[in-house]
């Protein structure tokens, strides 16, 4: 690893947010734009009593908590992004190595001297740990607004406001713990990834098809080879919601650091290694 | 060896599916995991009870 | 190395159909190789094998790497432009130059900057919104600026203005080749490179049917027009082709001594377009 794998890594991965733009960047902005446009249009609806009250009400709900403590709480707003996030990531996934196939673009990326290893790679990074923090900044710049805006609001209504600044650390320790969560659950779920990426490189066709398709085959071949269900039990362990939350720091070692994520990981890179050899066949 | 797995995309495929069973139910196996998946329980809907405890706890 | 390209056999089947069929091909370093042939002949399915883009059986040797293998290594010192059509259509033409220039090491910006502002192509536009000509402007511009031992050009100015096109191979010998640097061209188009060629390959359904430097093609081949008298003498030492020119027949013959050849008739150096055509007609092999 040196400087210029550095560099040619950092321009993979500009290339992948540039090219999706439209997921990554537009999508959290709309949202974002129309959470506020919502918020407006409730605000008045709900009338000047109703909004000096919740306000008040809310300061004491928070009352002697710290922001540590707080932000879970403020996990909640952030579930409309990461919905949207989780979807797009699918079709990201499922076309990561799939649209550039079906397209002449193929035969110009594969004439630059990027390994099939960086191709990968870059696009797991992309969706694990780059594509979020777009989202991320764009609930920041939310709730930015929000204190702005409340802080006003409560100054013109006459409120007291000063709980404000705890709640506004309490977002923000949030959106790292959202943070931190999507990219454990990314780290969790590397088993899934790893075989939506090896069909994305292997069908010609309607890779997710294939996906779905040579998954439920697979699973009728092992309960006929081997009498077991692993696979099932495999695949429905990775997929309870809850599991995936980091609302604590501590959480984080307790769940990089076990047998069964680490297993995880290991069993998903045979199926990235797949993906990334699959790629010398692009005819 | 490498020249029969990487003849074509089918035969990586089939070569890559067969180890990464392999590799789960050999772990499954040792590890004595649940072999068989019982009544299909509504997973995106279990709530970790325990969790939720766990953090009632440490707000207190 | 003295070639640059050595490929022995190479084979490349789509279900039934046999794109390559054992094909040998021999490119040394220096040469400006035509590798010239109908549509379907197998020429992009042979300039692809060279890259490593298209997986076929056979030996193959490409500046000292085999492309199935090391593909990403070969391209730092290869370069290829496809027909119009291949860079990535939502790019940026400053951030396709950002991401060449981030992922390849030997790249030099500056040039390419020096080529772009010779021509009338904005840095903010999408590669979607510029003209075919402008697309293949944009990519030699990029590919002059790599330093790479061989350029693998497959139809590059396919469906181009005739000014285009002209600029093109312009640029390509008075700015890029240096006579270290290897290009291999394909085409159905003869006319339009012959004179730039120092060797010339013609493929047909998959198959080598003559590779020679130009040099040679006037010692192997000629063209006689023959004399009705000698019609018989001419058809017994074995034309590869024959046909119609202005009421007599004229004969084109290879590995024929001229000594044997000039009593029959006036003899001429056949052009390469004439020369293509009578590869591709070659009676012998049929």
């Amino acid at each position: 690893m040196n400087k210029f794998h550095l560099l040619q890594f950092h321009a993979l991965l500009q290339r992948e947010i540039l090219e999706h733009r439209n997921m990554f960047i537009m999508a959290p902005a709309i949202l974002a734009g129309l959470i506020l446009l919502f918020s407006v249009w409730a605000m008045t609806r709900m009338g000047q009593d109703t909004v000096s009250i919740s306000i008040e009400y809310m300061a004491l709900l928070f009352d002697g908590l710290s922001p540590l403590e707080m932000a879970p709480m403020f996990m909640i707003p952030a579930i409309p992004f990461i919905g949207i996030f989780y979807f797009c990531a699918i079709i990201y996934l499922m076309n990561s190595l799939y649209q550039d196939r079906q397209e002449l673009s193929i035969l110009f990326w594969q004439s630059m001297p990027v390994s099939n290893l960086n191709t990968v790679l870059s696009k797991l990074v992309t969706i694990g740990m780059v594509a979020p923090l777009f989202y991320i900044a764009t609930m920041f710049a939310l709730y930015v607004i929000a204190l702005f805006w409340l802080a006003i609001l409560g100054w013109s209504y006459d409120i007291e406001v000063a709980g404000l600044g705890y709640m506004f650390l309490a977002a923000v320790v949030s959106l790292i713990f959202v943070y931190l969560s999507i990219v454990t659950t990314a780290l969790w779920l590397l088993p899934t990834i790893g075989w939506v990426v090896l069909f994305s490189a292997f069908a010609k066709r309607t890779p997710i098809l294939w996906a779905i398709g040579v998954f439920i085959l697979v699973g009728f071949l092992e309960e006929f080879i081997f009498g077991t269900q692993f696979l099932g039990n495999f695949v429905q362990s990775r997929s309870t919601p809850t599991q995936y939350l980091i609302l604590d720091f501590q959480d984080v070692v307790e769940r990089l650091i076990n047998y069964d994520m680490l297993f995880g990981i290991m069993v998903g890179s045979i199926l990235l290694a797949g993906a990334v050899y699959m790629r010398r066949f692009i005819d | 060896m490498k020249n029969i797995i990487l003849k074509n995309r089918y035969t990586l495929l089939v070569t890559v599916l067969t180890v990464y069973i392999v590799v789960l139910v050999i772990e499954g196996f040792i590890t004595g995991r649940q072999a068989q998946v019982l009544d299909f329980e509504n997973p995106f809907f279990d709530l970790n009870i325990k969790d939720l405890e766990g953090l009632r706890e440490r707000r207190a | 190395m003295s070639n640059i390209v050595e490929a022995r056999a190479l084979t490349k089947t789509y279900g039934s159909l046999k794109a390559l069929d054992g094909i040998n091909l021999t490119i040394p370093t220096g040469a400006i190789s035509g590798l010239i042939g109908p549509n379907g002949a197998g020429k992009t399915t042979a300039l692809k094998a060279l890259i490593g883009l298209c997986d076929v059986e056979g030996e193959l040797n490409v500046a000292g790497m085999d492309p199935r293998a090391a593909r990403h290594k070969l391209m730092e010192d290869v370069c290829f432009i496809a027909d119009v059509g291949i860079l990535p259509k939502w790019f940026k033409v400053s951030q396709l130059i950002d991401y060449v220039a981030g992922v390849h090491p030997k790249f030099d910006r500056i040039k390419t900057g020096e080529y772009l502002s010779t021509t009338d192509i904005p840095a903010n536009k999408r590669i979607k919104e510029l003209s075919k000509g402008m697309v293949t402007q944009l990519h030699l511009a990029l590919v002059m600026a790599i330093d790479v031992k061989l350029l693998v050009l497959d139809e590059p100015t396919l469906g181009l203005d005739i000014i285009y096109r002209k600029e093109f191979y312009d640029r390509l010998l008075n700015d890029y080749y240096d006579g270290d640097r290897t290009i291999v061209i394909s085409t159905h188009q003869v006319e339009e490179i012959e004179a730039l060629l120092t060797h010339l390959n013609f493929i047909n359904n998959g198959e080598i049917v003559l590779s020679a430097m130009m040099t040679d093609l006037a010692d192997i081949y000629t063209e006689v027009v023959v004399d009705p008298e000698q019609i018989a003498q001419a058809d017994a030492l074995n034309p590869i082709h024959i046909r119609e020119l202005l009421g007599k027949k004229s004969y084109t013959f290879e590995s024929v001594p001229k000594a044997q050849l000039q009593p029959l008739g006036e003899i001429y150096t056949p052009s390469v377009a004439d020369l293509f055509v009578a590869k591709m007609k070659d009676s012998r092999h049929e």
